[in-house]
């Protein structure tokens, strides 16, 4: 073999070496992450960071489908959870001239935030089901109240699930499937 | 200079070529669902194929070589398939995937982001899980395939046209021809012109759906609808109905979406009457799937549920998964549903006057998992009180059952169009 072939050799070695990493190295493709539009006064950061934080909770009303705001003052706990579980006391407490789309009776029984899949969970007692009105808007009416005013204001949350009773219900009374968690759809809102 | 120049790249195509051929890797996964098992072929890039179905295993050949898992696979608790194999022939892998019995293709499909082959097989001898026949419902003896076309018409194309490189380069009813057809054979059924429509009246037995001031129940005004436009399909188009309820009996979502799959339903229409927290909501909605589920994360996941099979101590939500994957059955259809539902929206708000609420989409139990174009219509809302007594009106529930059925004829005509 002359010194030229053995170049030659030891070139087309390095070349494929380079082919056969790039292979290897070659990225996969990832999905996109959904990123909601964000409007939050929450923080990120976990930690205490004010006194009290302004929340906006938006509701139905009887003259229109799309939910318009009202403002809220939270006291900040120190504890990120019992943050959540007051701006969902907030949420069943309405206002004056909203609706709330929540059965009467419907309580929420527990509230677990999972950091790693950026979902809240709510676990609401039986009431929730089995005093539902029924029908499809009103399931979604729900829904959108809980998902688009918890996702607005808080922006560490990307998805909702609903527990009944801490277990996993189908669906509220026979419509949308709720075992699987929502995301938020803020054509819901309304801005003033 | 130059000869060891050639050397070199004669080395450098030897070694490369068979590293190319190989990256196509090939993933094989399987679900059953309610009245069809689904295989599906998943490749980060595309790939043409050719159909075989044998009797007891379907072949599918694909050009080039296909880096497969392993050359022979169990395919463990599956209700239909025992076992998938590949090998290679010539410039051809040939993966084959090997029935327990008597298997058909129902549907074969492309699905793209990623790449994936979809198979939809039922059993050729299908198993009763249909109520007992009473008037307008389906009875088990009834439950065969229909027989085979002599000219079956191939998979309708996609209103979308995504067909890409991943549709047969033989069509499945020409490639059939090469192979002789044998007695006990499974002859598949095919998509063709719909012949089946399935009507859901929704609710029923326990479950009476939204109630009115009046106390008039949904399940009763329901199913009052259901007749009626079964009624006026069946003598106006001929076409056969089925129901998946005809009396006040409680039916789950799971079985009314089975019994449209089990039946090869070409079209699903559940009826229902809507309820609001908002006493004064009124108008008449028809609803197809919403496409949420399969967000990126959906896809993650459904990706993730092979390394699963591998490593048995990772687990994953599998409610989660199934979910995804009943939304995948629908979003084959999701084009048509979109169409059917604004046909028949477009005929409630000619013929009843009712405000145009539109056509909507929402993760719907019942429509995730039928394999057909399927939509659920909010008739008006039972919630108000003006709407509720119209309801109470045998002739208002003609007109509502009269618009449907307009809808429906349309979507039919331009369905017909479709299949062509
Ligand atoms: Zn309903």
């Amino acid at each position: 073999m002359t010194k030229r072939t053995r170049t030659a050799l030891l070139v087309s070695a390095v070349v494929v070496a380079l082919i056969l990493a790039a292979l290897l190295l070659l990225p996969r493709r990832k999905p996109s992450a959904f990123a909601p539009e964000q409007l939050s006064h929450g923080d990120e950061t976990g930690g205490r960071i004010a006194e009290f934080i302004k929340v906006k909770i938006f509701f139905i009303t009887e003259t229109s489908p799309a939910m318009s705001p009202v403002y809220r003052e939270i006291e900040v706990p120190e504890i990120r959870e019992e943050l959540y579980r007051k701006f969902v006391s907030l949420l069943l407490a309405g206002g004056e001239g909203r609706i709330v789309p929540v059965p009467s009776g419907a309580q929420l029984r527990s509230l677990h935030y999972l950091v790693g899949k950026e979902m809240l969970i709510l676990d609401f007692n039986e009431l929730l089901a089995a005093s539902f009105p029924g029908g499809t808007t009103a399931e979604m009416e729900f829904i959108y109240f809980m998902v688009d005013n918890i996702c607005y204001n808080f922006r560490e949350i990307k998805k909702v699930k609903f527990l009944i009773g801490g277990n996993e219900s189908k669906t509220l009374a026979g419509h949308v499937d709720l075992e699987k968690p929502f995301f938020p759809d803020f054509s819901w809102l309304k801005d003033e | 200079m130059k000869n060891s120049i050639k050397a070199g790249t004669f080395l450098v195509a030897f070694l490369v070529a068979p590293l190319l051929l190989a990256s196509m890797v090939i993933d094989f996964r399987s679900f059953d669902h309610e009245g069809y098992t689904r295989v599906v072929l998943q490749s980060e890039r595309s790939f043409t194929y050719k159909v075989q179905d044998q009797p007891g295993r379907l072949e599918v050949r694909i050009a080039g070589r296909a880096d497969f898992p392993a050359r022979s696979k169990a395919v463990p608790n599956s209700v239909l398939l025992e076992r998938v194999t590949c090998e290679y022939q010539g410039n051809e892998s040939v993966i084959t995937v090997h029935f327990k019995g008597g298997a058909a293709i129902k549907k074969n499909f492309v699905l793209e982001d990623p790449f994936r082959v979809v198979f939809d097989l039922v059993r050729s001898e299908l198993p009763a899980a249909v109520p007992p026949r009473t008037d307008g419902a389906v009875s088990a003896d009834e439950k065969k395939p229909d027989p085979p076309k002599e000219n079956p018409p191939a998979v309708p194309p996609r209103s979308d046209g995504r067909r890409g490189t991943g549709t047969p380069d033989v069509p499945v009813s020409q490639d059939r021809e090469a192979v002789p057809p044998r007695s006990d054979e499974a002859v598949p059924p095919r998509p063709k012109p719909i012949e089946t429509i399935c009507i859901d009246p929704g609710h029923g037995g326990e479950d009476f759906g939204a109630i009115g001031r009046s106390k008039l129940k949904e399940k009763d005004v329901t199913l009052k609808i259901a007749f009626k436009l079964k009624k006026l399909i069946e003598s106006k188009t001929g076409l056969r109905v089925i129901m998946t309820r005809d009396k006040d009996s409680e039916v789950s979502l799971n079985s009314r979406a089975s019994i449209a799959n089990n039946q090869l339903a070409q079209m699903f229409v559940s009826i229902h009457a809507n309820s609001s927290f908002r006493k004064s909501a009124y108008g008449s909605e028809t609803f197809f799937v919403s496409l949420q589920a399969t967000d990126p994360e959906a896809l993650e996941l459904a990706q993730k549920e092979n390394q699963n099979q591998e490593n048995p101590g990772e687990t994953i939500q599998n409610d989660e998964l199934k979910m995804i994957l009943w939304n995948m059955a629908q979003t084959e259809h999701i084009r048509e549903s979109s169409k059917l539902a604004e046909f028949i929206q477009n005929e409630l708000n000619e013929l009843l006057g009712t405000r145009n609420r539109g056509v909507k989409q929402a993760p719907f139990r019942v429509l995730m998992r039928t394999a057909m174009p399927a939509v659920l219509i909010e008739t008006v809302f039972i919630s108000n009180a003006a709407e509720e007594k119209k309801l109470l009106s045998d002739e208002f529930l003609d007109k509502i059952a009269s618009a449907i059925y307009n809808g429906i004829s349309k979507f039919i005509y331009y369905y017909g169009s479709l299949v062509k």
